[in-house]
């Protein structure tokens, strides 16, 4: 193989890497859309949690890192159902932009509160597997950037099989299709809503944990979070699983390829001008369902 | 009280407001006040009048400002010119993302303003040839009518926008009194009921697309020439997030609403910066109060107190919210 290709196979593959971070971010915030229909600001705010609690945890209890990481995602979930409760639950009967807001406010709320806790510096997580290298014939990827992609398969597969197999799964298909008509058939709506939030607010958490040791982290590294989630739930459908994976590992392979052949300013915008593109071609996103007036 | 009494009691308190402190500073705010207002305000007619949620606002306004900012710098054009060139640049690029996005709607509408907003955000960042990107455009030339007479103290920016507030604030009245305007709640409330009365719904959502824009146009090209420097800051998500802040805090879809929005959201900020590094959090606890405890904005406790508000009642629309 020529250089060139050697060198357009390890764009794809890191793209590959990074979309599969966008895609765990993504997966949480459509099925938030999906079954509450919440727009939900706050997102990218618990993969920030979950990449500090991580930090946190390794460093003060002195735990290894994938322990560390674990336990973060869980404590992260945990506070999902707290963030329900408090920011979103009461506002179910309420006009959307209300619940858009109320979002917002917890983003607000929790970016400052993390600048403030955590302090405004960029830490770094140290990971086992972040200075190892495993090469693939030419291409060469570090072991963390391969467990990012594992850990985020397995998952979605995981989730994949929860939503279509278990009762809670179909509960939340049943409220995604029309709550009202779920309540009356015997679906506990409140739980759903506690399920919910506590697997979106966990994969939004596990992607931190996962992309921590890659990136320098910071308390802001949020907003970044979520309007990359929001760029792939959209090209992919709002409320579409399939879609944000499909969406998100595209938006990574097309990102790393502008980032490598166009120029890096560029490649933070392509995001955005795919959306539009996709948007008018499709304006439910490539897997959307239409939405229901 | 009446409305009408009640908003030339506004008037005539903002009027004197000023008079009252000596303080520059405070005659700062009151400038950022009246301006936050009309970007506000043009900002309702989207969020409360047409009912889509536009998070592209503030591109426009930075549209606005660098347009006043370029004109002065290359071209040597300042003064009230300015101030309908903006508009016209602002309300053009409004015309072309409105006509391209608003054959979507509800989320998908608010995210696709969000990446035109990015997208003009990253261009401005990036375009350094023509705005200098993150260094920003200092020495604005100041507002004025050519050799005449310039606007230069904080004093004479804070009338010429509370004129275009007040201008402006007593347009949407009237608009929501005419048939246009009812179009707009027809369109908000049933889009397809309206459609089938003969409204065109794309027509109607673009029209107050163009002129929210235009408007937010002027009151950035206000802002840059008082400030007189304009980094692209302005179009940042901050701002962004600001403005919509205002809107629904104050209360959608009247008229008082945004213009006390804009004054919580100035006010507040600066009543809490004495404490220091709590100031965002503490901001963000209480905005997220008054959106749980008061879901139809400010506004509405007013009403309730007096009985009295200005511009139509924002009725929550039944079909939304997916429920």
């Amino acid at each position: 193989m020529d250089i060139e290709t050697i060198l357009l196979l390890q764009q794809i593959m890191n793209g590959l890497v990074n979309g599969m971070t966008y895609v765990l971010i993504a997966t949480g915030l459509t099925l938030v859309f999906g079954v509450l229909h919440i727009i939900n600001f706050a997102h990218g705010e618990f993969y920030m949690l979950g990449a500090f609690f991580t930090f946190f945890v390794s460093k003060l209890l002195g735990l290894d890192y994938i322990t560390a990481g674990v336990l973060a995602t869980v404590a992260v979930a945990a506070l999902g159902i707290l963030a329900n409760r408090l920011f979103f639950w009461p506002l179910r009967k309420e006009h959307e932009f209300t619940l858009l807001l109320s979002s917002l406010g917890l983003a607000l709320l929790l970016t400052n509160g993390g600048e403030l806790v955590f302090g405004a510096d960029p830490k770094y997580i140290s990971s086992p597997f972040a200075d190892s290298i495993v090469a693939m014939g030419p291409m060469i990827l570090t072991q963390q950037r391969i467990l990012i992609f594992a850990v985020g398969a397995v998952t979605l597969l995981l989730l994949y099989l929860f939503i279509k197999n278990t009762t809670m799964g179909k509960m939340m298909r049943a409220t995604a299709q029309n709550p009202e008509g779920a309540a009356l058939t015997g679906v506990d709506i409140r739980r759903v809503y506690t399920v919910t939030f506590v697997l979106a607010c966990g994969l939004a958490a596990l992607a931190g944990a996962l992309v921590g040791p890659t990136a320098m982290i910071y308390p802001t590294v949020g907003s970044w979070a979520v309007l990359k989630g929001f760029i792939v739930v959209v090209l992919g459908g709002l409320g579409s699983v399939m879609g944000a994976l499909i969406g998100g590992l595209t938006l990574g392979v097309v990102e790393a390829l502008a980032g490598g052949y166009i120029s890096l300013g560029f490649a933070q915008a392509i995001g955005f001008a795919i959306i539009i593109v996709v948007l008018l071609w499709r304006p439910n996103g490539l897997f959307g369902a239409a939405r229901r007036v | 009280m009446s409305t009408r009494a009640l908003s030339l009691l506004f008037i005539a308190v903002a009027v004197l407001l000023p008079l009252a402190t000596a303080n520059t500073y405070l005659h700062h705010l009151l400038v950022l006040w009246m301006l936050y207002s009309l970007l506000a305000l043009s900002l309702n007619i989207i969020i409360g009048y047409i009912g889509e949620l536009s998070f592209g606002h503030a591109a426009f306004f930075g549209i606005g400002a660098y347009t006043t900012a370029i004109l002065g710098m290359h071209f040597g054009v300042a003064g009230l010119f300015g101030l309908i060139a903006a508009a016209a640049i602002a309300g053009l690029f409004g015309f072309v993302i409105g006509y391209v996005s608003l054959r979507i709607e509800g989320p998908q509408f608010a995210i696709l303003t969000l990446g035109f907003g990015s997208i003009i955000y990253t261009t401005t960042n990036y375009w350094v040839d023509l705005t200098r990107g993150p260094m920003g455009i200092s020495n604005i030339t100041p507002l004025g009518f050519g050799d005449l007479f310039a606007f230069t103290t904080a004093l004479e920016y804070y009338y010429l926008s509370l004129c275009l507030v007040v201008g402006f604030g007593y347009a949407c009245h009237a608009l929501m009194q005419s048939r246009t305007g009812r179009s707009f709640i027809a369109v908000r409330e049933n889009a397809p009921l309206a459609a089938s009365l003969g409204i065109n719904v794309f027509r109607t959502k673009l029209l107050g697309f163009v002129v929210a824009t235009a408007v937010a146009g002027v009151a950035g090209a206000i802002f840059a020439p008082y400030l007189t420097v304009i980094t692209p800051e302005v179009m940042s998500l901050h701002y962004m997030v600001a403005i919509i802040i205002m809107v629904i805090v104050g209360g959608r879809g009247t008229i008082a609403g945004p213009i006390l929005g804009a004054l919580i959201y100035v006010g507040i900020l600066e009543l809490l910066r004495a404490t220091g590094p709590l100031r965002m959090v503490i901001f963000a606890a209480l905005m997220t109060l008054s959106v749980i405890y008061l879901p139809g904005g400010l506004i509405s406790l007013m009403k309730r107190v007096t009985g009295a508000g200005g511009g139509p009642g924002d009725a929550q629309p039944k079909t939304e919210a997916g429920k």
